[in-house]
């Protein structure tokens, strides 16, 4: 029994690389424009079709889609930027609603296009054993879980040392004294969006490399990654990550525990939980504002 | 030397500036004073276009700065000070500092900058690795201060730097405030305390309900006088 929790932990923190990368997408854009992509998701859903487009029409390794997989994202994301910045007016609130369209629109050309079938990885190599002590995972799962954690690093370093970094951090802190320190605001918008595509092509490939993926997945993630960011209390790093792993291994745990048909359940009972005895997130506490 | 004609300018339907002229001259200090809601921010906030002006216009040199966005202001030596409730308070004090220095011909001087503010600021020293929404009412104003001058502005829009501030702590910014003036700064200062305000101005204007309505020599103000037109008595 204990085996199999621990095995469950680590599981869940494999699985959890992904999510952090997906969220701190989220989050980016939120930062930046006050508005939650509910298209987001999508981004990463058409991502890992490219990985599966690659490996079964064209027999290449689906690694070899990222290149093609970061265009795809990029590119809704900077359509969605497009569409988002001509709303006028009420702009938080009449994103809600553009955005969900464009990721119903999504998901529904993936059906039409992909089929509602599930589909996974057959390349080699990828779901050999990597046995660490007494603790297993596929070969494609901790390579991806190195990969997601070294392109954290590298965001946590742009956004810490990097002019555009900071500048998208200070539109997010405070747009008005942004904007008085020369900063363009408009411009690190669209800078937070192809960032947060980024993230998703990697993302969108690691899920189809370590798992399977059909139409509906778009919308999940999504649910995922703002169940993360809240968690986290919005824009900070390592919150993101602590709540990607938590997520990841709560799911993991209802899979051993339980069943795998409650997995999604689980998360959102325990966002409610988190949200009904921390309302400022579990990392919001020392976040005052004023 | 900036002028100021006919300016109109509020946020939305409500107007709050009406047919507002003024002339800033070169390497002076002018004092803004005026009671709670007179318009002195929106002034300020209007030349540096964050608030939309309907009508009228502010020229820099004989230059329109209509066209000019609030992010080109800083290129152009024109930098405001918002009150210290506008720091990026998720940032520490350096990076703050830091994004004083964003416009591109800044950025090769952030080091050298950063010392001087240092030197003006020793108490951002201090606190340099901590979140500035850590800070205290006045560490705040003062880091607002500091981020606005790496831009190494040629005219300095100041908005109420004593606001809920102790008396020493006053003192200490307005010591600053007579240094940078004495630099040859163009400085547009916005203030409620009068006292502090006349002794370090060279001009005095005082508004009143979106217009100015009275103008003086700083040597020549009667505070008595001012003070009955500020509380309208």
């Amino acid at each position: 029994m204990t085996a199999l929790i621990l095995q469950s932990l680590y599981s869940g923190l494999l699985s959890g690389g992904s999510y952090a990368l997906i969220a701190l997408g989220l989050a980016l854009v939120f930062g930046t424009m006050k508005i939650i992509n509910l298209a987001h998701g999508e981004m990463v859903l058409l991502s890992a079709y490219m990985a599966y487009v690659m490996e079964n029409r064209l027999a290449v390794n689906p690694l070899l889609a990222t290149p093609l997989a970061l265009v795809v994202a990029c590119l809704i994301a900077v359509v969605v930027y497009f569409l988002v910045s001509r709303i006028s007016r009420n702009r938080e609130l009449n994103s809600l609603i553009l955005t969900f369209g464009i990721g119903i629109i999504l998901t529904n050309a993936a059906l039409i296009i992909w089929s509602a079938d599930i589909h996974s990885t057959s390349a080699p190599g990828f779901q050999e054993p990597v046995v660490l002590g007494p603790l297993y995972s596929m070969r494609s799962e901790l390579g991806f879980f190195v990969a997601s954690m070294v392109l954290v690093a590298a965001l946590w370093w742009w956004l810490s040392r990097s002019w555009y970094g900071r500048a998208v951090r200070a539109v997010s802190s405070n747009r008005d004294a942004a904007k008085l320190m020369g900063i363009n605001p408009h411009r690190t918008e669209v800078v937070s969006f192809v960032v947060a595509g980024i993230l998703a092509s990697v993302a969108g490939v690691a899920i189809y490399s370590t798992g399977v993926i059909q139409p509906a997945l778009g919308a999940s993630l999504t649910t995922k990654a703002f169940i993360i960011t809240v968690l986290a209390g919005i824009g900070s790093i390592p919150g993101v990550l602590v709540g990607a792993v938590l997520i990841g291994v709560v799911e993991a745990l209802t899979v051993t525990l339980y069943s795998s048909a409650i997995q999604e359940l689980t998360g959102m009972a325990l966002f409610l939980l988190v949200l009904f005895v921390l309302p400022n997130g579990l990392f919001g506490a020392a976040r005052r504002r004023g | 030397m900036i002028e100021i004609s006919d300016l109109r300018a509020g946020y939305g339907s409500i107007n709050i500036l009406w047919d507002l002229s003024l002339a800033i001259p070169e390497g002076k200090l002018t004092c803004i004073i005026g009671p709670n809601g007179a318009g002195k921010t929106t002034l300020l906030r209007a030349v540096m276009g964050l608030v939309p002006v309907t009508q009228g216009r502010i020229t820099l040199n004989g230059r329109a700065l209509s066209g000019t966005k609030t992010w080109e202001m800083a290129q152009e030596g024109i930098v405001m000070i918002p009150e210290g409730r506008l720091i990026f308070r998720d940032m520490t004090v350096e990076e703050n500092l830091i994004m004083g220095a964003f416009p591109k011909k800044q950025r090769k001087r952030t080091r050298a900058n950063l010392e001087r503010v240092y030197g003006l600021f020793p108490r951002l020293l201090e606190r340099r690795t901590q979140v500035a929404g850590s800070l205290s009412g006045g560490e705040s104003q003062m880091l607002a201060m500091g981020r606005g001058l790496m831009a190494e502005p040629k005219v300095i829009l100041l908005d109420e730097p004593s606001l809920g501030l102790a008396p020493v702590i006053v003192q200490e910014i307005f010591t600053i405030l007579g240094q940078l003036k004495a630099e040859g700064n163009t400085i547009v200062l916005v203030e409620q305390n009068t006292h502090m305000a006349v002794k370090v101005a060279d001009q005095v204007h005082l508004m009143q309900t979106g217009r100015v309505i009275l103008s003086q020599e700083a040597d020549k103000v009667d505070l008595d006088q001012l003070h009955d037109l500020y509380f309208a008595r």
